[in-house]
């Protein structure tokens, strides 16, 4: 009565609900979208769909970020650019971060905190620009804080809601034990927490991204967004493609980097799970 | 003089009381009333009176909604009774503390700390010397079975050695007094009765009082020395039980109370209760 197995196979298709796909299969997969992106952009200049003085070609592109780097200091530039990331993004997570474990933890910090937080939270952080501008020039100030501005506000309303949802039983567990109030909030809160502090981090590092930019367009020498400005002038798309390119580039490293910063910080998390 | 009774009938508690007739907990006329926004307060609980004995099981019995996880959280300061008074040691209870170390349903295995270092986490809030809390934590993380799991997180473990790491570190904390939550109401029927049996032995060895609630009738009655039945509407002591026919005992093993006459009436006599109380319709 016996079913032959060869002729009765399970079922595998390329579309299917739930089904799962190999490691393998994912990474060709997720390199060919690339390759596919690129050799149409190749072919739309090759042929001569596309004006190349509008559009210059991928291999172009990348010649130009080689020369730039070699030949013109763009180096100084990216790391200016990553530097104004930096400062501005340790200052507003040093605030931000106990901050909002505060006012997540306690309902006295957050009933006076977060009237005002959340109303700043409506205010699109460029609308500040002009007036940044006035009270501090053209000097580095007015783009530190522009994206101080840009980040904070969402930063402190992610971690107070993060904060907040640990869970009760793990707080009043800690009580029953004897535990003071500030040793559960050392001891049960933070480290609950930080998890999703971090990836609170990840996520607006890349908003902050964003306002880099705007601010290095509208009001700077130097810095990435500057150059690619600067090359608009001489209509030279190529730089201004290489800048695209490397602000992208920049971005998907710094997630790669807390990425594994939260897999070597929390080895007891399921990092399936938590991605 | 009676001070624990509500209504139903007396029984006497005959159990493994100690030789001292002082009670480790009591409640008096214990009440807590919600307030609700534009409405009559609601009220939750009203006259509680019971007393647990030192190195006793006692055991909060009802159907739900009758308050009993409220009178527990009382216990354990983590509420504020609106009414009446409760004492632990003849002392007025004002908030958590060490000495009433609660376990949950839910799971409070912290995460990011061994298994080891969870059960040392009571001690590490206390001050105990780094070498005691390394003794005291193996010899219940022993009592409980996991010393092979001892460097494990927690999300290696599965729900019913999750329950064993929470009440090993209770435990370990030396509370005079060990509330439980329903505590393996969140585990599959076989891993159930293992806890209970489990649960009794380890109960005995650390010498500890218990106040444990339950909706579970064959649970109530294979662990307690005394079982408070509650009532809802209004959520009160309806009938304080001792189960009489262990004369005494405490079981070992699940099966043995199968045997033991007496039982079958208890379950009987248990389960009209809850068919009473727990249905809406019978207010008499």
């Amino acid at each position: 009565m016996a079913v032959g197995r060869d002729d009765h196979a399970f079922r595998q298709r390329w579309f299917e609900f739930l089904a799962p796909i190999s490691r393998k299969w994912r990474i060709i997969l997720g390199t060919s979208i690339w390759i596919l992106f690129f050799g149409l952009w190749e072919l739309a200049v090759l042929s001569g769909w596309v004006n190349t003085l509008l559009v210059p070609s991928p291999l172009q592109v990348i010649n130009t970020l080689y020369e730039l780097f070699a030949e013109r200091g763009f180096l100084m530039d990216v790391g200016i650019s990553v530097a104004r990331i930096l400062g501005s993004f340790v200052v507003a997570c040093a605030i931000a971060i106990p901050l909002g474990v505060l006012m997540g933890s306690f309902k006295a910090v957050e009933s006076f905190v977060n009237p005002f937080v959340s109303a700043w939270r409506y205010l699109p952080a460029p609308a500040f620009i002009p007036i940044l501008l006035m009270w501090f020039g053209t000097g580095e100030l007015p783009k530190l804080a522009l994206l101080f501005l840009g980040v904070i506000f969402f930063l402190i309303t992610l971690i107070m809601d993060h904060t907040s949802q640990v869970r009760s039983e793990l707080i009043e567990t800690a009580m029953t034990l004897g535990g003071q109030r500030w040793q559960i909030l050392w001891t049960v809160v933070v480290p609950a927490v930080l998890p999703s502090i971090v990836t609170s981090m990840r996520q607006m590092l890349a908003i902050a991204w964003t306002y880099l930019v705007i601010a290095e367009i509208i009001a700077s020498t130097t810095g990435i967004g500057a150059m690619m400005m600067r090359a608009r002038r001489f209509l030279n798309t190529d730089e201004i493609m290489a800048g695209i390119l490397i602000i992208g580039l920049l971005g998907l490293a710094f997630d790669v980097m807390f990425r594994w910063l939260q897999r070597v910080l929390f080895p007891y998390l399921d990092q399936e799970g938590h991605a | 003089m009676n001070l624990s009774h509500a209504k139903g009938e007396a029984s006497t508690a005959t159990a493994v009381r100690a030789s001292t007739d002082e009670p480790k907990l009591r409640l008096e006329r214990v009440g807590k009333s919600f307030h609700v926004p534009r409405g009559p307060d609601i009220e939750a609980i009203t006259d509680v009176s019971f007393s647990t004995y030192e190195n006793e099981v006692c055991v909060l019995l009802g159907p739900s909604g009758c308050g009993k996880s409220t009178v527990l959280r009382m216990v354990a300061g983590l509420e504020q009774p609106t009414s009446g008074e409760l004492t632990l040691d003849g002392q007025p209870i004002v908030g958590p503390a060490q000495e009433r170390g609660m376990v949950f349903q839910a799971y409070t295995s912290f995460d990011w700390l061994t298994v080891q270092q969870n059960v040392e986490y009571g001690m590490r809030l206390n001050h105990v010397p780094r070498g005691e809390r390394r003794e005291r934590a193996a010899h219940f993380i022993d009592l409980v079975g996991l010393s092979r799991f001892a460097d494990a997180y927690p999300r290696h473990l599965s729900g019913g050695m999750k329950q064993r790491v929470a009440i090993a570190r209770t435990l370990a904390n030396q509370p005079s007094l060990l509330l439980m939550d329903e505590p393996f109401g969140a585990l599959d029927a076989q891993t159930r009765w293992q806890m209970q049996e489990l649960m009794l032995s380890i109960a005995e060895a650390a010498n500890t009082t218990v106040l444990m609630v339950t909706h579970d009738i064959e649970e109530a009655i294979f662990l307690a020395d005394r079982i408070e039945f509650m009532s809802r509407h209004p959520g009160t002591v309806h009938e304080e039980i001792a189960p009489s026919f262990k004369q005494g005992r405490r079981l070992r093993q699940k099966e043995e109370l199968i045997g033991l006459s007496g039982y079958d009436d208890l379950e009987r006599h248990i389960l009209q209760l809850m068919r009473e109380q727990g249905s809406d319709s019978t207010d008499h």
